[in-house]
């Protein structure tokens, strides 16, 4: 029995590999992730322990801020702290090292580097053997006015020994002559990042603060372990200056091990786009084996009657399920390694630009790809195999019966429960009961609509096929019939399609309302005529001098710079904005609930009215703060504001920095106009002082209001990339059953071919009845989408997002995309349908 | 020559068109033959396992008559009917369809040709489970795009005498019932001949009956022509004329039969 249901199998090639399909695409999808993380993880494991490699201890201010998601915030090291450590017996050499904010100018004067790409960093040339740059070419700056950048940054550039560059930090825009070109370890430039690279004193004055650096590099004599250096160099620090010593082995794995938390938060993301993926690729199994269970029918009826068992039957299929996913997930693994190169590629595009050297192929790989892409198959196949086993042998001697609508009643019993269930844990969920009922709600909800279905497939398909009949007429009525006909395969078919657009549509909606609220949010709270904006990613920003400069040229009214800050608040890591109370009255207003913003002074704090409900705080209270630096203070709630999308839940005075080690940027300088000015003179005046000096990004009110709530989109345009596959995959599965369907009607067709339908005819009669399929997946999960986008809202409005907008234009080439697909799926099995020879599927005998 | 085979042409047929040539309508009057084979040949296969399944077949059917095709299994009677309906290509030779001859035609126009010049009924699976009966009468019709003669179009609905069932689909109804409605959809668009393969093979004797006699009085009262490839003496003895087959070649035919006749020629055949 197990040879001869493989034969039956292997008979049936075409099939087979189409079926394999849907499993391809989800295995390979997964393997690629799993090999993309782990080539990434990889390469950058060399790339440290190459960069470190002469690096045995490594120097830094214990002080640091850890944010959830933001990384950590250290403290810097006082340079004069170097001559304790050359002092120290067994340390042979030692340099600081900085890695700051700085921006290299092009020759055309744009600034090098996108603001969402690669950071732009800043640092020290230094002759030490532990310095981890090496001169590629020229030599190294001395003084001042020189600087050194790295070989890509060169290349990319085109900058020469001998260019004057200029670079803009922390404190301010300055020209440099270049004299020298670096690499770094092996490779010219890691990650794509840019480099500006000056003398030790030089770099801190200019990037950091005169006089400190990040940390030092030592290298030994040889004469010691790493640990007895590190031990040794700790013992010699003066131990008010809080500084600690790693071991360069240490340093290496800490290093790796910060990429290792991106690359792993990156692997799950993909993860679960790749798990969507699967589960999409399930409904097409589980929908292929259905039909072709039902087609079987007579062969199993007939294996019953000639003296098979059931569970012979059943096994049969089982077997076939079993070829279908190991064939599957071998061709997906393959697949995958070159879905790597594209998720690679596809980062890329959005700025992630991260350098790979070869693929890394783990055994997990295989293994996990191998088992769950297999077991995923049979697991979709269990239910049409059981099925098969209950035929009757008597059906054997029947005409082929189409598949039995089942016990609608019971149908929409157990689906609306399904809804019912799942309406509820959403209630609890935007309640705020537990976040855990936001997604068993979610899937509650998947559920009860798949159940119900098939039960409402045929008057969904005759009411969207309506207007097909009425302008196609006798190939649309034949289309609307055919889609209606079968409504169990319909809305199976459509499955796919209605989790695939659901997802979409959930994503527009919730974007659309996140960028709704950013909207009202900046138009409400900004009253500027012009903003200068700094790179969005978070990593540097615009010296807070310029915000001086501006407010000093004579076209503007008045100027104001808001930053942000990383503090502990109460021993946590918080991340602050950092406003100047004196100037920021009429260009940034809070929403003001409790205080005055215009009196928040040095030792003040203003918290959200949400955080002060939920910690139980009042006005007056105490709050402990630390700053990165190490140093403590005690800010007094002097008031509380009402929350939003787009200033987070703490404002604190840039007076509260002064006197500290800290370094502080603005990120966005908004500026009034006088009265009189025009927006050409506004713009050359604004623009002469930030944007011409490679600072900033000068915007109108209207530009900067766009820019912000246009940031989600994209995010939101990664996510589709990534549910691409899912509606591929759903695209497979509309094909699959067309052809299954072409198949079981072939002597329809051939009767339609004999009586007069053109080809033409023919094709337009599966295109529709193909669009009609996809329509329908297409119009639930649109609905579905919506109310998924509304509960997400809500469950999220403690995050200041109540407002739901419904993103019309968005639906709309959602729907349009949605009757591209019907179109596209249906080109070969239309095809396929006019190659149906009229001879052999009308002959009776 | 140029052929236009359209609905146009073939309903207009007592319009004012004078041009002939585009007019198959007028062609048909002129030969007075629906349908016709010339020196036809089909072969499967070469060498050793050459199959002559038409061997020089000429043959031709009058317009306005019942003509049953007879001869044993695999004496070529359904190879024929396939070739001059133009589902199938012959080897060599001619096949006319009210004067137009088949070879050189496109699929398309063949497809239309088809549409407006025949009518088939098949011995089983004739309708469109989809659709009810009335949209099964007119569906070659509906594929050509035209609303077609509702006069006889309601002449041939009262001939087969289901006008209470024309919404039906075809699962509602019984065999013989499915069996008249492809009758019915054969004759909708007057085409020039009407095929039918062994219309009563699936049908016990008295349902096959009314089918049969539907058809003949579909010849006398309504003038069209039918060809009908049988192997039932009793059903062949309906039509007006039997040609006789045997191995791919013409063996003979009667006209005016009766069932003792058509199986003394038979078993006379056979020998």
């Amino acid at each position: 029995m197990l040879l001869l249901s493989l034969k039956m199998t292997l008979a049936r090639k075409g099939r087979l590999l189409l079926t394999s399909l849907a499993i391809i695409l989800g295995t390979g999808f997964l393997s690629g992730t799993f090999i993309f993380s782990d080539t990434l993880s990889k390469t950058f494991d060399r790339l440290f322990t190459d960069v470190f490699r002469d690096v045995d201890a490594y120097v830094r201010s214990a002080n640091f801020i850890e944010v959830q998601f933001g990384g950590e915030q250290r403290s810097s090291v006082p340079i004069e702290t170097l001559d304790t450590v050359l002092a120290v017996n067994g340390v042979s050499d030692a340099t600081g090292d900085i890695q700051a904010f700085a921006r290299i100018i092009g020759k055309d004067g744009k600034p090098l580097g996108s603001d969402n790409g690669p950071p732009t960093f800043g640092g020290i040339a230094s002759a030490s053997v532990a310095g981890l740059w090496s001169v590629d070419d020229g030599r190294l700056p001395t003084g001042e006015n020189e600087m050194m950048m790295d070989r890509a940054t060169a290349d990319n550039g085109d900058f020469v020994i001998g260019d004057v560059v200029r670079v803009n930090a922390q404190s301010g825009s300055r020209e440099f002559t270049l004299v020298g070109i670096a690499t770094y370890g092996e490779i010219s430039s890691p990650g794509g990042a840019t480099f500006a690279l000056f003398d030790q004193p030089t770099a801190s004055a200019f990037l950091l603060k005169p006089g400190f650096v990040d940390a030092f590099l030592v290298q030994g004599d040889g004469s010691l372990s790493e640990d007895q250096l590190a031990a040794r160099i700790d013992a010699a620090l003066d131990p008010s200056l809080k500084l600690e010593t790693l071991t360069g082995a240490q340093i290496t794995e800490e290093t790796t091990d910060q990429i290792g938390a991106v690359i792993g938060f990156l692997t799950t993301f993909l993860t679960i786009f790749s798990l969507i993926a699967l589960g999409i690729g399930c409904f097409v199994i589980f929908n292929v084996f259905s039909i072709t269970t039902a087609q079987r029918l007579r062969e199993n009826a007939l294996l019953r009657a000639i003296g098979a068992s059931r569970r012979q039957v059943t096994t049969a299929l089982l077997v076939e399920a079993t070829i279908v996913g190991l064939l599957g997930s071998v061709l997906g693994f393959f697949t995958g390694i070159g879905l790597s190169r594209g998720l690679s590629a596809l980062l890329a595009a959005f700025g992630v630009d991260i350098p790979t050297r070869g693929l890394s192929i783990e055994a997990r790989t295989v293994i996990i790809t191998l088992v769950v892409g297999t077991l995923v198959t049979i697991a979709s196949a269990v239910f049409p195999a059981l099925k098969a086993g209950r035929v009757p042998p008597l059906a054997a001697l029947r005409d082929t019966a189409i598949e039995n609508v089942g016990n609608n009643h019971k149908r929409f019993s157990i689906g609306i429960s399904a809804l019912v269930a799942g309406v509820i844990a959403l209630v609890l969920a935007a309640l705020g009961v537990n976040d855990w009922f936001l997604g068993v709600g979610v899937v509650a909800f998947f559920a009860g609509v798949l159940i119900i279905g098939p039960g409402v497939a045929k008057p969904v398909a005759l009411a969207l096929g309506r207007p097909v009949e009425w302008s196609r007429g006798v190939t649309g009525a034949m289309a609307r019939q055919n889609a209606a006909r079968n409504p169990k395969r319909t809305a199976r078919t459509a499955a796919p399609v209605l989790i695939g657009v659901a997802l979409v549509t959930a994503f527009t909606a919730f974007a659309a309302s996140v960028e709704k609220e950013i909207r009202t949010t900046i138009g409400n709270q900004f009253n500027g005529d012009y903003a200068i904006s700094a790179p969005s990613n978070g990593f540097g920003g615009l010296p807070i001098s310029l915000t001086d400069e501006v407010a000093l040229l004579p076209e503007v009214e008045q100027a104001t710079g808001l930053g942000f800050a990383t503090i502990t608040l109460n021993g946590e890591g918080r991340f602050v904005q950092v406003l100047n109370p004196a100037t920021a009255s009429g260009l940034i207003d809070l929403d003001m609930v409790l205080g005055d913003q215009a009196t928040l002074t040095a030792n003040g704090i203003i918290v959200s009215n949400n955080r002060a409900t939920t910690e139980g705080w009042q006005l007056g209270d105490a709050l402990e703060i630390g700053l990165v630096d190490g140093t403590n203070k005690s800010l007094t709630i002097e008031g509380t504001f009402v929350p939003n999308g787009f200033f987070g839940s703490y404002v604190i005075n840039r007076d509260v920095f002064l006197d500290t080690n800290n370094t502080l940027f603005d990120t966005i300088i908004y500026v009034d106009i006088r009265d009189g000015i025009t927006d050409e003179q506004a713009r050359v005046a604004l623009s002469a002082v930030s944007s011409d000096r490679g600072l900033g990004t000068l915007l109108s009110r209207q530009e900067f209001i766009d820019a912000q709530s246009g940031q989600i989109n994209q995010i939101l345009g990664l996510i589709y990339g990534l549910l691409a596959l899912s509606i591929v995959i759903a695209v497979v599965g509309i094909v699959i059953t067309l052809l299954l369907s072409v198949f079981e009607r072939k002597r329809e067709i051939g009767l339609l071919r004999a009586v007069g339908m053109t080809r033409s005819q023919v094709r337009t009669t599966v295109r529709w009845e193909s669009v009609i399929t996809s329509m329908f997946g297409a119009v639930v999960g649109v609905v579905l989408g919506i109310v998924m986008g509304l509960v997400l809202i809500v469950v999220l409005a403690d995050n200041g997002l109540s407002a739901f907008s419904l993103p019309i234009s968005g639906t709309l080439v959602i729907l349009v995309l949605s009757f591209v697909i019907g179109v596209l799926a249906a080109v070969y099995p239309a095809w396929k349908a006019t190659r149906v020879n009229i001879m052999q599927s009308i002959s009776t005998t | 020559m140029i052929v236009t085979i359209s609905r146009h042409s073939a309903n207009t047929s007592a319009s004012t068109s004078t041009n002939q040539t585009e007019n198959p309508r007028r062609l048909e009057v002129v030969c007075e033959s629906a349908a016709s084979a010339n020196a036809a040949f089909k072969i499967y296969g070469s060498g050793d396992s050459e199959v002559r399944a038409l061997d020089g077949v000429t043959v031709s059917f009058e317009k306005g008559k019942f003509t049953a095709i007879m001869g044993p299994s695999g004496s070529g009677k359904s190879t024929l009917m396939h070739c001059i309906a133009g589902l199938d290509s012959l080897t060599s030779g001619s096949v006319t369809i009210g004067g137009i001859d088949l070879a050189g035609l496109n699929d398309k126009a063949l497809t239309t040709l088809r549409r407006n010049q025949v009518g088939f009924v098949f011995q089983a699976f004739n309708l469109i489970p989809t659709l009810n009966a009335e949209e099964n009468i007119v569906l070659p019709l509906s594929l050509g795009g035209q609303a077609g003669d509702r006069e006889w179009i309601d002449k041939v609905i009262d001939t087969i005498g289901l006008r209470d069932r024309l919404d039906h689909r075809p699962s509602e109804l019984s065999g013989g019932q499915q069996q008249r409605v492809a009758v019915a959809r054969a004759l909708a668009s007057q085409p020039s001949v009407i095929f039918a393969d062994e219309p009563t093979g699936n049908l016990d004797s008295k349902t096959g009956h009314e089918v049969l006699s539907f058809m003949r009085r579909a010849v006398t009262e309504l003038g069209q022509t039918i060809v009908m490839v049988t192997h039932d003496a009793g059903a062949a003895s309906y039509a007006d004329r039997i040609v006789f087959l045997k191995d791919g070649t013409i063996a003979g035919e009667m006209t005016e039969p009766n069932p003792e006749k058509v199986l003394d020629y038979l078993k006379h055949l056979g020998e």
